[in-house]
């Protein structure tokens, strides 16, 4: 098990290497001077060329990415051209309320998604199945700009419960939560339901049943637990996509996040920050993905890594 | 019956009498305290003042430091940090009487020591970003005694009193500025009516009442200044109570906040100008009745009152009424028959351009650029219209002549100094041609440098505007630019708060006179 994870751990070696390569390759096509950006319209040559010389970006492109992979080999990020901060206090500030944020809403999925799946699939064409199919596919369906200014307009301006964004408190989180969770809520229900279906058929379930279990432990204990190497892969992957994708919520809630750092990155031109970024979120991602990897095995003590 | 119409009368005479006392006890009474939530669309770039950009920037600034001289809400000169200056008769030497007793928020005292150190930091080694506003003009400063600095410039420069009132000029703690070196954008230090007490970046500014202010003691405590990017964002926020005070409201708000009784939203006119530049230096807009004849093309009275919603002033040349040095000057007439004959008579009766525009870079200016293109249409010239994301498109329309196929593009212009030779100079002289400068479109007339510098070197406010005058007679009948229009700012407040100021240069801010209902 730990040869395992070491070596999946290592793997994230060239898995960053190639991020940071297609992230530099990207970012250097897109037309657009940092400089001009920064300094602003009526900003003079000198100050520009300035500006250019402080961030070295006066060199071919190749020293550029030459210095730049020597200072992330030594954990150096580098500067934001932006803030003139280091990028790695950048990231420490923002990254934090992502992956709360991110965290949050895949819980509020798992419960959400898990409890509509398993009850969808032991009522199997029932009135309730087709509400949750309904509902999920309309949560699959619904942009998180328009559903996040709709619970707003809902909970905040009307129905006054929870704050209009920003944060600092627990009733902060709520909406931005619900609004993140709505859409991985409906792909971990459907996935549930279908998997489910599948365990349920299973002639151990039959025997569980036989034996004069209650239906409860038969569900939760027998099938669920078989049915959740399928779940669990879901919950990695959008548990992923949220890290990535809270930029929508974020910028409707008004939240510092890593998704919005980029994003504003990407417009200044800000390279530094934009690369940094990219390399603690594909970081995060690869380790959810060992994580999950590594759950299985609790699921199905018949899954070894050896 | 005439003592009835009598009594009548006197009842109505006491009523009309007693009506404004009511409001004026009921809406004057100035409340002390409370923290006020101000919701902007971007983070500050920096608190340095001197490497300050950006308006969300500047307008934070403005609220924790102050000028020698400063702008009222009519873009109009008064002293601030300065009590009185003067100038000698060649323009060369002004000399300012500071203001006694005025402390900064570490407790050092402001005295002509601290201005010196102003001018000797923008003049010095470290370059920040707005000293190229004052390297060209200002020589050195000099103290004469602790309330009085004699500031002496390279050349006489009409403007000079515009460039002290900006926000880069804000005299900053020269104790603080030694400690904190470059990280003094982190820990900014002035004589502002508010002081400075956090910043987390992407999230919110916070200010707490400056007791020691000059000006008197401000009303309110506290000020947050958030940051929500998003409009619709902003507008909730306001409507749930999570915010007092939002900037940049979309049009298309404005009519639903209008008609709530618990906002009022204010719109006024802005020093920005937004135009179309014409590449002259590409055929066939080197011949001025083509450019001329795109200026009759453009219904603007329409564009101001149908897309704009009045939310807008039309500008007549390149310059916009609420710079300082606007000339009244009549500027193109909505006349599609007199577009189509000098079009006719420059031998293009039928004619195809690109038109470019920025989508969401100004208020509306996308659209803007569809209704010039469906002006254009009507008069024979079709215009394909494409977009570029805001830091290409900067890139785009700055390239070198020989290395672009621009040819109309849609642009806006604020100088932050609120005159017109900033207004004209970096856009329009012969010496800023892109991509050095900023004179996208490669105009070059004598006739024109000589004017702007004629303004530029003005000893007396009288010449310098006179010059000006002459400026946008000629960028007129030159049009360089199709002229357009100038967007208001469109603020909205709780009609709980008071006294907010919306300075012209698109800054929205709080002083110590603003306050909040309880």
């Amino acid at each position: 098990m730990i040869a395992y994870i070491t070596r999946r751990l290592l793997l994230i070696v060239p898995v960053l290497l190639g991020v940071s390569i297609g992230s530099f390759a990207l970012l250097h096509l897109v037309p657009g001077d940092p400089a001009m950006i920064l300094a602003g319209q009526e900003a003079t040559e000198e100050v520009l060329a300035r500006i250019r010389h402080e961030h070295g970006l006066d060199r071919p492109l190749p020293a550029q990415f030459a210095v730049y992979l020597g200072h992330a080999l030594r954990g150096n990020l580098g500067i934001s051209i932006q803030s003139r901060q280091p990028v790695a206090t950048l990231i420490a500030e923002r990254f934090p309320f992502t992956l709360r944020l991110a965290f949050l809403a895949i819980l509020v999925s798992a419960v959400l998604g898990v409890v509509a799946g398993v009850i969808a699939a032991t009522r199997r064409n029932s009135m309730i199945d087709l509400a949750a199919l309904l509902a999920s596919l309309v949560g699959i369906s619904l942009p998180i700009f328009w559903l996040g200014l709709l619970m707003m307009l809902v909970f905040s301006v009307r129905l006054q419960w929870f704050p209009a964004g920003g944060h600092g408190t627990a009733a902060h989180l709520v909406l931005p939560a619900l609004v993140l969770g709505a859409s991985s809520s409906a792909v971990i229900a459907r996935m549930t339901r279908a998997s489910m279906l599948e365990v349920l058929r299973q002639d151990y379930v039959r025997t569980a049943r036989a034996k004069g279990l209650r239906e409860r432990i038969v569900i939760y204990r027998h099938s669920l637990k078989n049915a959740m190497i399928p779940i669990l892969t879901v919950f990695g992957l959008e548990f992923g996509y949220n890290l990535g994708g809270a930029v929508l919520t974020e910028t409707v809630f008004s939240l510092p996040g890593i998704g919005r750092l980029i994003v504003e990155g990407i417009f200044a031109r800000d390279y530094p920050v934009v690369q940094g970024s990219m390399l603690v979120v594909a970081t995060t991602f690869v380790l959810v993905n060992l994580l999950t990897d590594v759950a299985y095995a609790f699921f199905d003590p018949r899954i070894r890594y050896e | 019956m005439r003592r009835i119409l009598g009594l009548c009368l006197i009842v109505t005479l006491l009523g009309l009498a007693a009506l404004p006392m009511a409001g004026r006890t009921a809406a004057q009474q100035t409340a002390r305290g409370g923290a006020l939530t101000f919701a902007t669309g971007a983070d500050p770039d920096s608190l340095d003042p001197q490497n300050t950009q950006s308006n969300p920037g500047e307008q934070v600034n403005r609220m924790m430091h102050e000028n020698l001289i400063r702008f009222n809400a009519k873009m109009q000169l008064e002293p601030a940090l300065a009590e009185s200056w003067t100038a000698s008769k060649d323009g060369l030497a002004w000399t300012f009487k500071l203001r006694k007793g005025v402390k900064f928020h570490d407790g050092t005292a402001f005295d002509a020591k601290a201005v010196k150190y102003f001018f000797d930091r923008v003049l010095g080694d470290e370059k920040p970003f707005k000293a190229s506003l004052y390297t060209p003009v200002v020589q050195g400063a000099e103290v004469v005694d602790p309330s009085t600095v004699r500031v002496i410039l390279k050349q006489p420069f009409g403007a000079f009193l515009f460039i002290m009132a900006h926000s880069a000029g804000a005299i900053v703690s020269p104790a603080a500025h030694q400690k904190w070196g470059k990280d003094l954008a982190l820990h900014p230090v002035g004589t502002g009516p508010f002081k400075f007490v956090e910043w987390v970046k992407g999230d919110h500014v916070t200010m707490e009442r400056n007791d020691a202010y000059w000006g008197g003691k401000p009303n309110l405590d506290r000020v947050i200044v958030k940051t929500v990017r998003e409009d619709q964002s902003r507008v909730l926020m306001l409507e749930s109570g999570d915010a007092d005070l939002i900037v940049n409201i979309p049009t298309e708000d404005i009519p639903r906040l209008r008609k709530d009784a618990r906002f009022t939203v204010e719109s006024t006119p802005t020093a920005r100008a937004l135009f179309i530049v014409i590449n002259v230096k590409k055929k066939p807009f080197d011949d001025v009745r083509v450019r001329q004849a795109l200026n009759y093309a453009v219904n603007r009275d329409a564009i101001v009152k149908e897309l704009f919603q009045n939310n807008a002033q039309l500008v007549p040349g390149p310059v916009s009424p609420l710079q300082n040095g606007y000339a009244q000057l009549p500027g193109y007439a909505y006349d599609p028959k007199k577009a189509k004959e000098l079009l006719a008579q420059a031998g293009h009766p039928a004619l195809k351009v690109k038109l470019w525009s920025p989508k969401g870079r100004f208020v509306k200016d996308y659209e803007l650029a569809q209704a010039v293109q469906q002006d254009l249409a009507a008069v024979g010239v079709e215009a394909t219209l494409s977009t570029l994301e805001w830091g290409a498109y900067l890139a785009a329309t700055k390239a070198p002549a020989e290395q672009t196929d621009r040819e109309l593009f849609l642009l806006g212009w604020s100088p932050s100094t609120g005159e017109a030779r900033w207004g004209t100079f970096p856009l329009l002289h012969s010496s800023q041609l892109a991509p050095k400068g900023d004179n996208r479109g490669f105009f070059a007339s004598k006739v024109l440098d000589d004017a702007i510098d004629k303004a530029t070197l003005a000893t007396t406010d009288q010449s310098r505007l006179g010059a000006l005058r002459e400026v946008q007679q000629i960028a007129i009948k030159e049009a360089p630019y199709i002229f357009l229009i100038s967007p208001n700012m469109i603020v909205g407040t709780s009609k709980k708060v008071h006294d907010v100021v919306n300075l012209p240069l698109e800054l929205t801010y709080l002083t110590e006179k603003s306050w909040k209902d309880k």
